[in-house]
């Protein structure tokens, strides 16, 4: 047989800028949003980070809410919440 | 079609060195690929009226663009011919689907597959199986549309095991995992018409799926003694809450439930009714979390949320009293069976 060509079957995925907001110097008296993902005890454990968070880093208050489910990124009244409401996420999976 | 196919080129001396290249690359599923030449591609594409550039689908959780390019490629290393390439974009666009969520089961440690049902005229025109050895080896169209899914989902939306595959057990239908509804001798609606389609369309429905489970039942001579077998088996569910089972009823099984007069919304009536847990048993057998209570022990749960939520499909031998349930994977809210009409042409 001569020589020939194949063709690559495989795509690069597209490239985002991905830029991070500030991080707070320390957590003293900051507000925490927790993401919790709806696997089991994923809620128990980010309610004891939350609990160090607290205690051990001075934040002032902790509030969670809840994913769809673990496949999805959180939904967009999850987003707009926490933009209101909290001043950094902490975001886990309970596997 | 005059745009030009702009997937890189690889120039090779011969088959087995093409063979191997893929390999090096890490582009087949583990068996040996037919490698894709641009009049190869082309045909694929031809048959369906598509510019290689044209999108076919869209992964949000990934930020990928399918395009028909791409598909037709893998199409080709998968062993597929060109009569194919309708049912593989149909499966494409199904995974894509935002209510199959891609993510999740092409992600997941729970290790789903990509059940095809195909439904319609072109299963019977492209010879797809439904009956003996139902999911074994031995016809080319489940065997290719199959591995072509998975090829795309490999090499274009990146889902590669160990990394954003992270099956933990995974099973064979990972490397295809395709059946047709045997119409021709079913009593009953056929799935692609119960779930909107029209009876003489052709469609293919997905769903994320775990491995087959066989029953056997040679003693009953009713339809509720063979699915009371099922249930039996069916209602002890690997994970709790998953979004669908498909049901898969062979000949001497299917006879028998038809001969009762029962019609599938019959049959997934009483599959709904019979099986349903105890929340104590399924606590007791840690698939549910916490302490048992006294009132868990008549409070009941259904295997899914709906009656609906079971797809009935009548495919199998028409020998042998076995037929098979399939569970699906996670939940509903993680994903549902899609199902996509096939387009013969798409310009």
């Amino acid at each position: 047989m001569a020589g020939f060509e194949i063709l690559d079957p495989t795509v690069e995925p597209r490239r985002q800028p991905l830029t991070y907001v500030p991080r707070p110097d320390s957590l003293k008296g900051k507000r925490v949003g927790l993401v919790e993902n709806t696997k089991f005890n994923s809620d128990k454990l980010l309610h004891r980070i939350g609990d160090i968070l607290k205690q051990e880093y001075g934040a002032a208050e902790t509030r969670m809410w809840r994913k769809h489910n673990s496949g999805v990124p959180a939904h967009a009244e999850i987003i707009e919440d926490a933009k209101r409401t909290v001043d950094v996420v902490v975001a886990g999976i309970g596997d | 079609m005059t745009t030009r196919i702009s997937s890189q080129r690889y120039a090779v001396e011969d088959f087995h060195e093409a063979l191997e290249l893929c390999y090096s690359r890490g582009w087949t599923d583990g068996l040996p690929v037919v490698p894709p030449t641009e009049p190869a591609v082309r045909a694929m594409l031809e048959a369906v009226g598509l510019e290689p550039a044209a999108q076919v689908a869209f992964i949000t959780n990934r930020q990928v663009a399918i395009s028909a390019e791409k598909v037709a490629i893998n199409a080709v290393m998968a062993g597929c011919r060109p009569e194919h390439m309708p049912v593989v974009l149909a499966a494409v666009e199904g995974v894509a689907d935002p209510r199959w969520g891609y993510h999740g089961p092409a992600t997941s440690t729970g290790g789903a597959g990509v059940l095809m049902i195909v439904n319609g005229p072109i299963a019977r025109r492209l010879d797809f199986n439904c009956g003996d050895n139902l999911f074994g080896p031995g016809w080319r169209s489940n065997a290719t549309v199959g591995r072509a899914v998975r090829l795309v989902m490999r090499n274009v939306i990146g889902t590669l095991p160990g990394r954003l595959d992270r099956g933990t057990v995974g099973h064979p239908g990972k490397y295809t995992y395709v059946i047709a509804e045997n119409e021709a001798e079913s009593p009953w609606t056929p799935l692609h018409a119960e779930r909107g389609c029209r009876p003489e369309d052709s469609a293919v429905t997905v769903m994320a799926a775990l491995g087959p489970h066989q029953f056997y039942n040679q003693l009953s001579s009713t339809a509720a003694g063979v699915l009371g077998t099922m249930c039996d088996t069916m209602r002890n569910p690997g994970m709790v809450g998953q979004p669908n089972y498909c049901v898969v009823l062979a000949g001497e099984h299917m006879r028998t439930i038809a001969a009762d007069g029962w019609s599938k919304s019959d049959i997934r009536k009483y599959i709904f009714e019979h099986t349903t847990s105890t929340i104590a048993h399924l606590k007791r057998t840690a698939r549910l979390p916490g302490a048992v209570k006294p009132e868990d022990e008549t409070a009941t749960r259904p295997l899914v949320l709906t009656p609906d939520d079971l797809l009935v499909v009548a495919a199998g031998g028409r020998a042998g009293s076995f037929s098979c349930y399939i569970p699906g994977w996670a939940s509903r809210t993680s994903s549902q069976a899609v199902t996509t009409v096939i387009k013969e042409r798409r310009a």
